[in-house]
């Protein structure tokens, strides 16, 4: 059993690290394409990864700890958080205790770092970029907890693999309440990593950008380790989205076939959601920064409603 | 067979769908929204009625499902997008009393209101089915949360959608706690059209006297040069 644990752990992790990039140049895809665009290769976020591992880390003068210690921390809390999220295997035996709100902490831990890395290196545009995402997080978390009360209500279960588990044995034709779910939930992707309507990745401009702003000062094997956790942790919330509303071949034994039929599916699912998140964010253009909290109210909406029908059904 | 066992399914997929767009209408600022998000909703009622028809089996909510298909979601959006596209607006930006984020806070106090008041009041339904209970709850929930699109909104034709919206309210309701004769249902169906033709009138032409008013509709390409319809 605690062999297997660690089979699922060490898989989970792995496959979170490799497909990660790929789902953020499948985005990067569909979006130039829409705007008429070849766009990037779909490997090049492997290479643009190798480049800047291989580049020199410079630290402004008056970087801290946390500018050396954020890239690695950021990332090794974000692969914690991948244990915990079962991607294309449930496990019958969970490794560490998977419970959501561990979880959610994680994500905010993470957060707080780049925020802290923000400020660290006394740039103005840092300090404006973790100004503005603390701002937004002070707005977005109450949401995700009310996204996330509404999972745990529809599933009966604190336990991300238990969440996972009974969303197999509910398909969604018949339980509408987990495709209501499904609004909110994308709408975190959306908000949690960054993307337009709430944030542009794209730019660099100082009167608009967020995420972007904080890391203007890092460079290299950091700004790699950055760019990655960036990654994980919009594959970690799409494998969330995806492993509820169409849990359809996630594995739940171990075996070769099931894992790999699991694995394949999972990218398959992944790459639809990238798309269908690239041609939203084609659709509309960056709101305006006061204009961000009805997007949240949005996803509240269909929390409060995902809880209201679940009690009347 | 088959049939009978989905139906319930797919009504209650419709009769959430019907509520997150009654959340829509009050939060869209785009008008072509608006009226799509009307015309998805009304056909939503269409699907719940043929899904009732297959559970029930009374030949009036099959009526009552073409009706609707043929009024609410063909003919009336129709003539609210040509009103719309003579009249050149795209958006609607001006709202009174509340703005989108605090009238979906309203709405979901409405909805927990209803579903309370009707805990108690359908108590028996409730034990019988919860899909009626589930049904007369969003009917009412929608008629509100309509009366508050009317309410928030300024622009004439939101007000009219927030009307119609109300509308499809009384109608979910009437399907599933006390069915409305058809005849009654016919005449509000009248009811509809014509106070969509006034709308068009009142909103090309509520500030202008009537002297002036056949300049305002030449303005507005209501009315050709001639004197006639355009």
């Amino acid at each position: 059993m605690i062999g297997e644990s660690f089979i699922f752990a060490f898989l989970n992790v792995a496959f979170v690290l490799v497909i990660s990039p790929f789902f953020m140049m499948v985005i990067k895809k569909v979006k130039a394409r829409v705007q008429g665009r070849q766009g990037p290769h779909l490997l090049q976020g492997y290479y643009n990864l190798a480049k800047l591992f291989r580049k020199e880390t410079l630290y402004s003068e008056y970087a801290g700890f946390i500018s050396r210690i954020a890239p690695y921390a950021a990332l090794s809390i974000l692969l914690v958080a991948a244990v915990m999220v079962p991607i294309f295997w449930i496990p019958e035996q969970e490794l560490v205790t998977a419970n959501i709100i561990v979880f959610l902490y994680l994500l905010v831990t993470g957060r707080l770092l780049i925020a802290l890395l923000g400020l660290d290196a006394a740039s103005t545009f840092g300090g404006m970029g973790s100004s503005r995402e603390m701002s937004l997080s002070a707005i977005i978390e109450p949401v995700t907890v009310v996204v996330f009360a509404a999972l745990v209500y529809v599933t009966g279960s604190f336990s991300i693999h238990d969440i996972f588990r009974t969303a197999t044995t509910m398909f969604p034709a018949y339980n509408p309440t987990v495709l209501l779910l499904s609004v909110p939930l994308f709408i975190l992707i959306i908000v949690e990593t960054g993307r337009v309507p709430v944030d542009n990745p794209e730019t660099h401009l100082e009167l608009t950008m967020v995420h972007e702003g904080m890391l203007l000062d890092t460079s290299g094997r950091n700004l790699a380790l950055f760019e990655l956790s960036h990654a994980v942790k919009q594959t970690l919330l799409m494998a969330i989205l995806l492993n509820i509303i169409l849990p359809a071949g996630i594995a739940l034994e171990m075996s070769a076939g099931v894992l790999i039929l699991g694995g394949v599916l999972f990218l398959l699912k992944g790459t639809v959601l990238c798309v269908i998140i690239g041609l939203f964010e084609s659709a509309y253009a960056k709101m305006r920064f006061f204009q961000i909290p009805n997007l949240f109210m949005i996803a509240f909406f269909f929390s409060i409603l995902t809880i209201f029908i679940e009690v009347m059904l | 067979m088959i049939l009978t066992e989905v139906a319930p399914v797919w009504i209650r997929i419709c009769l959430i769908l019907v509520l997150v767009s009654g959340g829509f209408l009050l939060s869209s600022r785009s008008m072509s929204n608006l009226v799509r998000t009307y015309q998805f909703q009304s056909f939503l009622l269409v699907l719940i009625a043929l899904g009732l028809c297959i559970l029930e089996g009374h030949i009036t909510l099959l009526l009552v499902a073409v009706l609707t298909l043929v009024s609410k979601v063909w003919g009336i959006p129709a003539c609210i997008r040509l009103i719309q596209e003579r009249i050149h607006i795209q958006q609607d930006l001006k709202f009174s009393y509340l703005r989108p984020p605090g009238a979906l806070m309203l709405s979901i106090l409405i909805i927990l209101l209803v579903y309370v008041c009707f805990a108690q009041i359908l108590e028996s339904l409730y034990a019988a089915s919860s899909l009626f209970f589930l049904g007369s709850v969003i009917g009412v929930s929608l008629v509100l949360m309509g009366l508050l699109a009317v309410c928030i909104r300024r622009m004439a034709i939101s007000k009219v959608i927030g009307y119609l919206s109300m509308e499809n309210g009384v109608l979910a309701f009437g399907l599933f706690v006390t069915e409305l004769p058809f005849f009654i249902e016919f005449v509000i169906i009248i009811d509809l059209i014509i106070l969509v033709l006034l709308t068009s009138i009142m909103t090309v032409g509520i500030d202008s006297s009537i002297e002036e008013y056949k300049t305002r509709l030449q303005e507005f390409h209501l009315l050709s040069e001639e004197g006639g319809i355009s």
